[in-house]
């Protein structure tokens, strides 16, 4: 099993109600009154719940609203789009076009429908030619049609499902216009048209596109989508005027049926965009008809598919699509019809690239703005960009040598050094628990564990030393200065004895109550645990309620050791420039500092405990 | 400092470039190195693939035309990783096009890129292959054993991973510094700094 990256994660305040009316009670009040730390010590925060998955986010994802001082999370932040762009050719695509072309590219940037790779437009005249090579006089001839979709990766081309077009350019519009195949489709124009001559030569067998007839199917399977959708909505209009003009006055029931004109003209107005909703209908009754032929939209459902089990035959499982591959595939409405579609590989078309965003985020709470990108594409630059690790200390985790009697005892083992695979049970490990603070003010830090995980099999743990200040994060310019002779001492392989409050004879030695070891803006402090067996028969056979003992097999990353630790940041701001709610706070503390107060459960994942 | 080798296991540049001596430069006039950049044992970086049909603007003539891998400040590129720039027909005739290399960037140890252009603070893991003529742009993590494969356009704030290479994720508004490889210069060449304590 692949080793543990020691992990810390963070539990949004969202995710407990009481915390958000809390957050809105601190925006009229004093922020240091509503603590609802005290609360959540009353029940240990569980991080195996199935809740839990929903809560817990590295420090990066998380961002901090300034007015309520409080940490969000993406769960509860509220998006706003600022821009939409091609992920391909990273052009911006305006809001207005989404609503008529899609929320695809429209360029000629295209996914390859069979391993999702890049497609690129390629002439068929590009292929290797020796004679071009040794000749670059033949390079000033332009490449000529026809052209294709080539994937780069895994080397399929359009060609393959007979789609190859005459221009290199404008490929969305052409493809739309090709079936697979290579057949054309009609336009919403040549529909029209078709249709009209379809009326008045009596409807008779009509419907099959001109391209298509070389196809072995039937009329209906010539009938696309879109042409279907065509000959319904022209032909349910005929029967809603139709049926104005039939009212009797009865409603009530009838016109809930499906064959109301009523239900037709919602239904409708669902569909076509509100643009057929007429006030006229609700006073519309009776029933219609249905549709009856091919021109007034009905299709018969094929359930023949001996042409299906006789192509399954002959290409076999390759042949056929993965569900993925079937995911991928945009709606194409030149599809013949639904029955029987795109089971074959042949029937899969490129894949337009979906549109990407750029997204402002705002307080749940008090709706200010916490992340704004620049709506340009090409910058990455943000104008606002509160993220979490600016306001919340950061956690780091070292394993930690203390039992190993050669020269390497006491030191934390490097961040390059290879993680130990797993954490024997029943044997105490100890862990280097690094506490940055990343504000200009110092902070007292107060932590809490439960004494045993919470779980089925209980680890001890121990913090050793559960309450601590660290200094500010002092200015940069200062850091750069004392950079240097900083590093110096620490050259020498971690020997830094005189930094250690703890140490003896230059070992150091773990002891209830003293930090390990302090630096600028940050703190080392140790936790002891000790990993439980991983054994059922080590499990008590009831619980302490007399209740059942869950005896099933391990589950899932049961065996990774999680400790859920309880931080409490306290610290001390100028009040100046503050809102209402701090002023007030002010005024009664003389020396005009206002006490603010962060606290959160956040997981400590440590490793995986051996199942020997 | 104590078991400091007679000769440095780096050469170190005026620029504040770590070059290993054991790194495999080809054609190290056709490569520009931004400076602090790190070159790591057994690095193969080919400036021998420069371009051998002139750009279009007929602007051969101008110096540094003849650029095949560019690579701007505190780049770190990890042992084993090879640097090759892309090639193609342009015009009936084959020819390769520079590699350029923006700043901050980490290449994974045996790693491949033969992109066309790869942005600033992007971070390609081990074992990845970055197709000819890929275009990765700022702030973009490629996960350890990817295949980008050729032509892919990869866009700013891109989690990328697979066989063949998918965006799977965004990179969070607070991982953007993460990036930054000023840190991690510091921690090679032939006086090595610790790494800092958190
Ligand atoms: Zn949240
Ligand atoms: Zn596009
Ligand atoms: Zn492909
Ligand atoms: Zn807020």
């Amino acid at each position: 099993m692949a080793p543990l990256t020691p992990y810390t994660y963070i539990q949004c305040p969202c995710s407990d109600p009481s915390n958000l009316s809390y957050s809105r009670a601190s925006d009229s009040g004093s922020p240091i009154d509503g603590n609802p730390g005290f609360d959540d010590e009353e029940h240990t925060f569980d991080p195996r719940a199935p809740r839990s998955n929903y809560s817990l986010y590295p420090l990066e994802y998380l961002l901090y609203c300034e007015d309520c001082h409080q940490i969000r999370c993406p769960r509860c932040i509220a998006e706003e789009i600022a821009t939409f762009y091609c992920p391909s050719c990273l052009f911006e695509v305006p809001s207005s076009n989404l609503k008529s072309e899609g929320n695809r590219c429209t360029r000629s940037c295209f996914q390859c429908p069979i391993c999702i790779g890049p497609l690129s437009v390629t002439s068929f005249e590009t292929q290797p030619d020796p004679n071009l090579l040794a000749a670059p006089d033949h390079a000033a001839a332009p490449h000529s049609g026809p052209y294709a979709l080539n994937c780069s990766y895994c080397h399929w081309s359009s060609a393959e499902i007979g789609i190859k077009f005459d221009k290199s350019n404008g490929i969305h519009g052409q493809l739309a216009k090709l079936r697979n195949g290579g057949t054309t489709r009609l336009t919403a124009k040549e529909r029209k048209e078709r249709r009209k001559d379809i009326l008045q030569s009596g409807g008779g067998g009509g419907g099959t596109a001109p391209g298509a007839s070389g196809d072995t199917g039937n009329d209906q399977q010539a009938i696309d989508m879109e042409t279907q959708f065509t000959n319904l909505k022209s032909f349910y209009q005929g029967q809603l005027s139709e049926s104005t003009s039939g009212g009797n006055g009865l409603s009530s029931l009838g016109d809930l049926g499906f064959a109301s004109p009523t239900s037709l003209s919602r239904i409708m107005s669902i569909y076509t965009g509100g643009s057929l909703h007429d006030k006229k209908s609700k006073s519309r009754v009776g029933s219609m008809r249905e549709a009856l032929d091919p021109n007034e939209g009905l299709i018969v459902a094929d359930l023949d598919e001996s042409a299906a089990i006789e192509k399954l035959h002959s290409e076999g499982i390759d042949g056929t699509v993965d569900t993925e591959q079937l995911l991928n595939q945009p709606p194409y409405l030149g599809e013949p019809h639904l029955h029987g579609r795109s089971r074959f590989g042949s029937e899969l078309r490129p894949i337009p690239y979906l549109l990407r965003t750029k997204r402002s985020k705002r307080c749940p709470v008090c709706r200010h703005i916490i992340s704004k990108p620049e709506a340009k594409i090409q910058t990455t630059r943000f104008r606002i960009r509160l993220i979490a690790g600016n306001y919340v200390p950061s956690i780091t985790i070292r394993p930690l040598n203390l039992n190993d009697n050669n020269g390497a005892a006491g030191t934390p083992l490097p961040p390059t050094a290879p993680l130990p695979d797993t954490l024997q049970p029943l044997k105490p490990a100890h862990f280097l628990l690094i506490f940055k603070n990343p504000i200009f003010e110092g902070v007292k830090i107060s932590l809490a564990t439960p004494a045993k995980t919470p779980g089925r099999f209980a680890s001890k743990v121990t913090v050793l030393c559960p309450q601590f200040e660290i200094d500010a994060n002092t200015d940069v310019w200062d850091e750069a200065l004392k950079d240097d002779g900083a590093r110096r001492r620490g050259a020498g392989g971690g020997r830094k004895g005189d930094e250690r409050p703890g140490s003896t004879q230059g070992q150091q030695r773990a002891e209830a109550g003293k930090i390990w070891e302090r630096g600028r803006n940050w703190v080392s402090i140790v936790v002891e645990v000790v990993p439980a067996s991983l054994r059922l028969d080590t499990l008590p056979t009831e619980g302490p309620e007399g209740e059942k003992v869950d005896m099933s097999p391990l589950k899932e990353d049961e065996d990774v050791l999680e400790i859920p630790i309880f931080v409490r940041v306290e610290w001390e701001v100028d009040a100046v420039g503050d809102d209402l709610g701090s002023s007030l706070a002010s005024s009664r503390d003389k020396e005009a500092k206002e006490k603010r107060e962060l606290a959160y459960w956040c997981v400590l994942g440590l490793g995986r405990v051996s199942q020997a | 400092m104590s078991r400091r080798p007679p000769r440095g296991e780096y050469i170190e540049t005026d620029t504040g470039n770590k070059v290993a001596r054991k790194a495999t430069l080809v054609g190290t006039q056709n490569i520009m190195l931004g400076g602090k950049t790190v070159i790591q044992p057994e690095v193969m970086i080919r400036g021998d693939l420069v371009r051998s049909v002139p750009s279009s603007s007929s602007s051969a003539s101008a110096p540094g035309s003849n650029t095949a891998v560019a690579i701007g400040r505190y780049c770190f590129l990890s042992r084993g990783c090879c640097l090759r720039p892309p090639g193609r027909l342009y015009k009936g005739a084959f020819t390769y096009m520079p590699l350029r290399m923006g700043d901050h960037v980490f290449v994974g140890s045996q790693s491949v890129v033969q992109a066309a252009s790869v942005g600033s603070h992007v971070h390609i893991g081990a074992k990845v292959v970055v197709g000819e003529f890929a275009i990765i742009k700022d702030y973009v993590r490629i996960l350890d054993g990817s295949i980008v494969p050729p032509n892919m356009v990869i866009p700013s704030f891109s989690v990328v991973a697979g066989q063949p290479a998918r965006v799977i994720g965004e990179v969070p508004e607070g991982g953007h510094e993460a990036f930054e490889l000023r840190d991690l210069y510091k921690t090679v060449g032939n006086n090595p700094q610790p790494a800092a304590p958190s």
